[in-house]
């Protein structure tokens, strides 16, 4: 019983630790700047009024603004017609913390335009990296070659090479191919996943020789046998590999901030939340909350989702 | 339909030699067993005749055609598993539908929705889908063409797996032990229902096994395997009564046979040093083993040839096998008696027993059979 007790003691630590960054974060996309600043107001804040100041200084009233708006207060001087139009412009400035976060996420940036670019990117990642890693993995799974497991090794020799240390003469190849800020460079380095190849080799050592045989009698070719019986029974192990490759390339920011430069066009969505650091006018810590909150959304709705697979997937027992 | 042959076939995986020599001539429809413990090479062959292995060296024809360099596929012949091999996330019907839709139609038409537009799918599809019933009513799994194979039980996938080898009407049918996945009861209903398909569809089978009964019941002929030769293929009751060689003498046959070493010293031969009335002449080898079926022995009381001890008996009912430990535990040989006999079969009983001069075989040192020895000591003569 102690055991138990000491054991749900440290996962439930560990669990705050894990939770607590998201748990802010979330937080924070709720409340507003002063509440951000001072550290109150719970998890959802007050939601009291908030007057968002960049709405007013835009429309903060001028000469011509006060002339025209005479007749509307009679009896006033200048400075009480100035003072009642800003009063007015508060007013219709006047916002939820949470709307305002929210908005501004969408509006500040092209969010959507980011979160759909992050679509294409990882999409074509993995799609291609499936047509690379499946072939390749049954390759060196079933069939008999000279230097089998000499390849073997040098695809556990690349699970070793960090993706930092080849970033610059990645860099140099596009840039000398002139492939810089294009699609093209957020997908193509990625393209032949190690992991990929050695997570479904793996899998494949589990599928019965018996099966592919079977294929063959049948009068399936090699490629067939890949895609129409090793697939279809490899589907757990794929999706497991789907949410690592997934969540790799949909969270990346080391490399989409190397090759694309400028070109807001091509950001993926944690690019975006680069424009909401802090500038000269003051902190914008809540639409940058909401906007991460958006991003990570749903990655986190396709992992509840494909999630009892996934474990399935990680421990390889999808057969039988 | 078709005759099938292996001419001197020989395989080695790296160093190792797996078969050495093999020949083999299956006629149109027949049955044909390779029997062997395991590692002997049959399953190898078989995957040679079925085109999953290429030979080292040697040919195998089908129908008269070299197919040696032939690809599986295109030998036309069907294969049924050990773990039957169904395709998991098929249904019944599509996996039994495999091989026809593979050699029936093209690519395109294949396709999972486009493929239904394409011009002649449409008849193709149907002839298939009926061809595919026919086989299920055959089998009489027609009532799971929808399921998964994980749904059903080892003997309903056994069956699919049937299906799916006769559908596509092949040239012959090769099963690698597919049985040995069943439970007892549920081996030897299938064993029958097996038997029952070759004489329905007249095929020629070929069939890999390690059980003895297996083959024994099943076949026309039994090929017995070891060390990567063909010892022996003949008809089951001929390997059981006149095997070539000690090998095949001892695979064959449950309670194993009794070897007895047999000295000649002469023109005498004796058997645990009391005389045999058999004479042979020098040419003989001086040491040779007797080799004699539990069923070839029996009790007496008169003069018995050989004496000894019941180590331990276990009756069946129908009959009783009895070991009987021969000088003091050296040896000990097993005997077949009636359930008549069980009273004097006491343990630790002295019993005297005879054999069948008939029945006994003579084997030389390395087991090959001496034929000639059994010749020239009358042992076979008498009958003539």
């Amino acid at each position: 019983m102690t055991r138990d007790w000491l054991k749900h003691l440290i996962l439930i630590l560990g669990a705050i630790i894990v939770l607590a960054p998201f748990y802010m974060m979330v937080s924070y996309s709720f409340k507003s700047p002063g509440e951000i600043d001072r550290g109150e107001g719970g998890f959802f804040g007050r939601q009291e009024m908030m007057i968002d100041p960049r709405c007013v200084a835009l429309r903060q009233p001028d000469r011509a603004d006060i002339e025209a708006a005479r007749s509307q207060f009679p009896g006033q001087d200048d400075a009480g017609v100035q003072s009642a139009l800003l009063a007015e412009t508060e007013a219709a400035c006047s916002i939820r913390p949470a709307v305002f976060n929210y908005t501004k996420a969408f509006t500040e940036a092209p969010l959507l335009r980011y979160l759909l670019n992050g679509v294409i990117v990882t999409v074509s990642i993995f799609l291609i990296q499936i047509v690379v890693a499946l072939p390749a993995a049954y390759a060196l799974a079933k069939l008999r070659f000279w230097g089998r497991e000499a390849v073997f090794g040098l695809v556990l020799f690349c699970l070793l090479i960090p993706v930092h240390a080849i970033a610059l003469p990645l860099y140099i190849m596009l840039a000398k191919l002139g492939l810089t800020n294009t699609y093209a460079a957020l997908v193509v380095p990625w393209t032949i996943s190690v992991f990929g190849i050695f997570l479904m080799r793996q899998f494949f050592m589990t599928v019965p020789d018996d099966l592919i045989d079977a294929a063959r009698m049948d009068g399936m070719s090699e490629f067939a046998i890949v895609w129409r019986v090793m697939l279809p029974t490899a589907i757990p192990a794929l999706l497991a590999f789907a949410i690592f490759s997934i969540v790799a390339h949909w969270n990346d920011y080391f490399w989409p901030r190397i090759v694309v430069t400028g070109n807001r066009d091509l950001f993926t969505p944690p690019l975006g939340l680069r424009e909401f650091k802090g500038d000269g006018d003051g902190s914008f810590f809540g639409p940058m909350m909401a906007t991460a909150t958006v991003i990570v959304t749903p990655l986190i709705v396709a992992f509840l989702i494909a999630q009892r697979r996934f474990i399935e997937g990680i421990t390889l027992s999808g057969m039988k | 339909m078709a005759q099938l042959s292996i001419t001197s076939i020989t395989k080695r995986f790296g160093e190792t030699p797996v078969l050495k020599g093999v020949s083999l001539d299956v006629a149109n429809g027949e049955f044909v067993s390779l029997v062997g413990p395991s590692g002997c090479g049959k399953s190898t062959l078989l995957r040679i005749i079925a085109g999953l292995e290429a030979p080292t060296t040697g040919s195998v024809t089908l129908g008269g055609v070299d197919v040696t360099a032939t690809r599986a596929a295109d030998r036309n012949l069907s294969m049924v598993f050990q773990s039957y091999a169904l395709y998991p996330h098929l249904s019944v019907g599509e996996n039994i539908a495999v091989p026809l839709r593979m050699r029936e139609l093209t690519g395109l038409q294949r396709l999972p929705v486009v493929g239904g537009l394409m011009p002649g799918a449409k008849a193709r599809r149907q002839r298939i889908a009926s061809q595919v019933s026919r086989a299920a009513e055959m089998l009489e799994i027609g009532a799971l063409l929808d399921r998964k194979p994980g749904q059903l039980s080892g003997g309903q996938r056994q069956r699919v797996a049937l299906g799916r080898a006769l559908v596509r009407n092949p040239a012959a049918f090769l099963l690698d032990e597919p049985l040995s996945n069943l439970d007892a009861k549920l081996r030897v209903q299938t064993r029958a229902e097996i038997a029952e398909l070759h004489r329905t569809l007249g095929a020629t089978f070929i069939y890999v096994t390690h059980d003895q009964v297996e083959a024994m019941t099943m076949s026309d002929r039994i090929a017995v395997m070891m060390g990567g030769e063909i010892l022996q293929c003949a008809a089951p009751d001929i390997i059981y009564e006149d095997p070539d060689d000690i090998r095949v003498a001892e695979f064959i046959g449950s309670p194993k046979i009794n070897i007895l070493p047999l000295e000649r010293s002469g023109t005498g031969l004796y058997l645990f040093g009391r005389s045999l009335e058999w004479r042979v002449t020098n040419a003989a080898p001086e040491v040779m083993q007797l080799g004699l079926r539990p069923e070839a022995l029996h009790l007496t009381q008169h003069a018995p040839r050989l004496t000894g001890r019941v180590a331990h008996f276990e009756n069946l009912g129908s009959e009783v096998f009895a070991q009987i430990a021969l000088n003091d535990d050296a040896l000990r040989v097993t005997l077949r008696a009636t359930p008549a006999q069980r009273q004097m079969l006491g343990l630790g009983a002295e019993v005297g027993l005879g054999f069948d001069t008939q029945a006994a075989m003579v084997f030389d040192p390395d087991g090959k059979r001496l034929r000639k020895v059994e010749a020239m000591a009358g042992m076979t003569s008498e009958v003539a």
